[in-house]
């Protein structure tokens, strides 16, 4: 089974490579590697949040405020930056983070001790943050020529002719793989996800992993909120309004079961690739943009359809034949 | 070898009270170092609240837990994986998913320096305890593609790993082919070689003969016997586990039987059950006794129509009758009450009226408008009959107590006017007076015409209650059996594979 799941990460990558080659047959300047780099750029954050939505759907919830986090660190830093224009980048990245942990754990808080449902809680963090944002900009935008010199700086910083934006995806990509594969915390997760029950037994406090999972998920969502406003270099109430759910799609595509305790991080990377190729390349070959989303759409209930295909779990044993 | 005398674990005077159930009463338990002993009892005797209580999944109302002299409380499962009691469940503890080394590491990884998991060193431990136990498992394997004798195996190497003095095996044989028991058992005298001590759970009287020390019998949550193996011989324990008195009334109307109903025919579903032949006729009450998880309630499901078969043949009133889907026994007049009964056969939330009205709701609507007077006329006529204590109608159902609960299932079913009422243990976690309420219903439910299937653990209801009863053993039928020439003895003997 072990080979099957490297497999599926194997299937997904040829896929995308195949895809990258039929639409460099359409239209050989997507092949390019200027423009398969600004694919890469363009798909950074997808991955970082994939990746931190990956933890929380291991253990069998949802973040549905992860836009809305987002977007209220990135605001909330952007005005920041409006006021303080001398202050260094690392200190807005920081901020961004912390800020984002807080709503994170909020939202771990409301789930884990409160016991309101993660989808309840999360669909109403949701709402809050996004209204938040409205509440300390006065619903008023920050425009690119607002922002200061120090606050874009390291954005267009390029090493080895690949962005900031992507090489701060691969250092997330590397912390996640060994968070998730080679620390107690991250094999515990696997456990939670699993079988709760048995999590119990092996004494696993669970309200604990919550908070950490949500956590996590709010402190990459903050850090995705200083990278969104500084690469578009504008700050409003309608950043990043649903993609949430392109998040959520990229980690069902990359394997991530909702029924909790499978997936990879490995995965989870290409699922998101995956997503963002598609986003890319259908402009790139002409596919009108009305049917961009129902395409989008079909892709990931075929991922949903063959991962419970593959899913399905046999009834108990009872006669021995 | 030298037997050490040493008491490394005393339970002294447990006792665990559920609403309306005494599930332990003034249990005194005592194991001793490098002893394996066997703790017996019949389905619901207690044996399942006692291992629960030591794993630190129960907290005791009474009574105090002794280990190696000195008193323990045992707050939680991790205290009792703390203290060295490890337990082989029979219900699945594993994690599917994750691969043999990790299901023995589990919350206890070996970590390097740097605090990162040692997946090397983790291998190799592993590798070497299969080894030890002369296992062909690869460590890396996921659990999902284990046999039952080979998870059993990463179980026991997961209680080696925590350094488990105490390790509880709870049915370890139930699903094992008999090359497989042979090996466990030498892996567990080896354990005990080990100078640790195991609290063997078996329903398999030879093999406890064979292989066990010690036992204590358990029975309606009280000691009866306790003492070595060597004292004691396989009739006087059956006597000791099922010789339990009548105690409840069971008001069994007498009525005259008449012709077949329903007959089943060669019944086979794949791992689930095989050869399954019976017939049932007007106003009987026909018992299915038989372990838990020992396929009775796969066969009933399969009758109603929940789960498909792959052969067979059933015959309802000399026509063959076709179940699809349970709307196709409904309508053919063969209804079932789950087990479940809170999951399964009513809607908490939902009120007692609409709960009882639920299976009839095309019935009582007219151009698919409910008709709401009909609907009060059959639930008021239901509730009076079966005496649902109810405080007003729009009462959620969950609201109810357990036996209320399960008369308003029944008044469900009841209200589709059904021909045969298949019932799932249906006095599980009722208190007593609820329960000869059921029972005598049931004897009013026969009188009028109706036939009963019953599936029951407990013994002296399906004595009390049947007129025939079948005995199932892991999926076949071993016998069925006259109720008024048959002795609980046999009964259990049967059920236990005998």
């Amino acid at each position: 089974m072990k080979n099957f799941l490297k497999n599926r990460d194997f299937i997904l990558f040829s896929i995308i490579i195949f895809g990258v080659i039929i639409v460099g047959f359409a239209n050989p300047y997507f092949v390019k590697p200027s423009s398969l780099s600004d694919v890469l750029t363009d798909t950074s954050i997808l991955i970082i949040l994939a990746l931190s939505q990956m933890i929380v759907i291991l253990i069998r919830a949802i973040d549905l405020s992860v836009a809305s986090n987002l977007a209220l660190s990135g605001m909330l830093i952007s005005l920041l930056s409006t006021v303080y224009p001398e202050l260094p980048v690392v200190f807005f990245i920081v901020l961004s983070c912390i800020i984002g942990t807080f709503l994170g754990v909020l939202n771990g808080v409301s789930i884990a001790i409160l016991k309101v449902p993660f989808i309840v809680t999360t669909l109403g963090t949701l709402s809050i943050y996004r209204g938040l944002i409205y509440f300390v900009s006065d619903g008023k935008q920050v425009y690119s020529h607002e922002f200061s010199e120090n606050f874009l700086a390291l954005i267009h910083y390029k090493f080895l002719s690949l962005s900031f934006l992507f090489w701060v995806a691969i250092l997330v990509f590397i912390v996640m793989y060994i968070l998730l594969n080679h620390t107690r915390f991250g094999r515990n997760l696997y456990s939670l996800g699993g079988n709760p029950d048995a999590a119990k037994y092996i004494g696993i406090n669970e309200n604990k992993y919550i908070i950490l999972a949500y956590a996590i998920s709010g402190f990459f969502a903050g850090l995705c909120g200083y990278l969104w406003v500084a690469r578009y270099s504008v700050a409003s109430t309608q950043i990043a309004i649903g993609f949430e759910l392109t998040v959520i799609s990229a980690c069902v595509v990359g394997g991530i079961s909702v029924m909790g305790g499978v997936g990879t991080v490995v995965g989870c990377t290409l699922g998101a690739l995956l997503i963002g190729l598609i986003r890319n390349a259908l402009p790139a070959v002409d596919i009108s943009q009305f049917w961009q989303l129902a395409i989008s759409g079909a892709i990931i209930l075929i991922a949903i359809i063959i991962n419970t295909k593959t899913e399905q779990r046999k009834d108990k044993t009872i006669m021995v034949e | 070898m030298v037997v050490c005398l040493f008491m490394k674990l005393e339970l002294k005077k447990i006792s665990k009270f559920f609403p309306g159930i005494k599930a332990l009463q003034n249990v005194d338990f005592n194991l001793k170092q490098n002893s394996i002993h066997a703790l017996l009892g019949e389905n619901g005797a207690g044996k399942s609240t006692l291992v629960k209580i030591l794993c630190g999944v129960y907290q005791p109302d009474e009574g105090s837990i002794f280990l190696d002299q000195q008193k323990h409380i045992i707050s939680d499962p991790t205290s009792s994986l703390q203290l060295g009691i490890s337990a082989i469940h029979q219900e699945s503890v594993m994690f599917d998913e994750l691969s043999v080394m990790e299901n023995i590491f589990i919350g206890n990884h070996i970590v390097k320096k740097n605090r990162l998991v040692d997946w090397f060193a983790m291998e190799k431990k592993t590798k070497e305890l299969l080894s030890n136990l002369e296992a062909d498992i690869q460590p890396d394997e996921k659990i999902k593609d284990l046999s039952i004798a080979q998870r059993h195996i990463v179980q026991i190497s997961r209680s080696l790993v925590h350094d488990a003095d105490i390790v509880i095996m709870d049915e370890p044989t139930a699903a094992l082919s008999q090359k497989e028991i042979e090996e466990l058992y030498s892996i567990i005298r080896n354990l005990k070689k080990q100078n640790k001590s195991i609290i063997f759970i078996s329903h398999k009287l030879d093999e406890v003969l064979e292989i066990c020390d010690e036992f204590t019998v358990l029975r309606d949550g009280e000691v009866i016997n306790a003492d070595l193996i060597s004292n004691t011989n396989k009739d006087q324990l059956i006597t000791n586990m099922a010789g339990r008195e009548i105690s409840q009334i069971f008001p069994k109307k007498q009525v005259t039987i008449e012709q077949e109903i329903l007959n089943v025919k060669n019944l086979y579903k794949k791992t689930q059950f095989k050869n399954i032949n019976f017939n049932l006729r007007k106003k009987e009450i026909l018992g299915f006794y038989g372990l838990v998880g020992s396929g009775r309630t796969e066969v009933m499901k399969t009758i109603f129509g929940i789960n498909k078969f792959d052969e067979g043949e059933l015959t309802f009133k000399n026509s063959k009758l076709k179940i699809k889907s349970p709307k196709d026994a409904i309508q053919n007049g063969i209804v079932y009450l789950s087990e479940e009964r809170q999951n399964l056969g009513m809607t908490g939330l939902m009120s007692v009226k609409d709960n009882i009205n639920m299976a009839i709701m095309d019935k009582n609507s007219k151009y698919l408008i409910l008709d709401k007077l009909k609907d009060l006329q059959n639930a008021s006529e239901l509730q009076e009959k079966l005496n649902i204590k109810v405080s007003y109608w729009s009462q959620l159902a969950h609201s109810l107590s357990g036996g209320n609960q399960q008369k308003t299932v029944i008044a469900k079913w009841l209200s589709t006017k059904p021909e045969i009422i298949i019932l799932d243990e249906p006095t599980k976690g009722i208190d007593v007076r609820s329960k000869s309420a059921v029972h005598e219903f049931m004897g009013e439910l026969v009188d009028s015409g109706m036939s009963i299937i019953m599936i029951s653990s407990e013994l002296p209801e399906i004595l009390g209650m049947c007129d025939r009863v079948v005995v199932m053993y892991k999926g076949l039928i071993k016998n069925i059996l006259d109720v008024s020439k048959t002795s609980s003895e046999e009964i259990v003997g049967l059920a236990s594979g005998e």
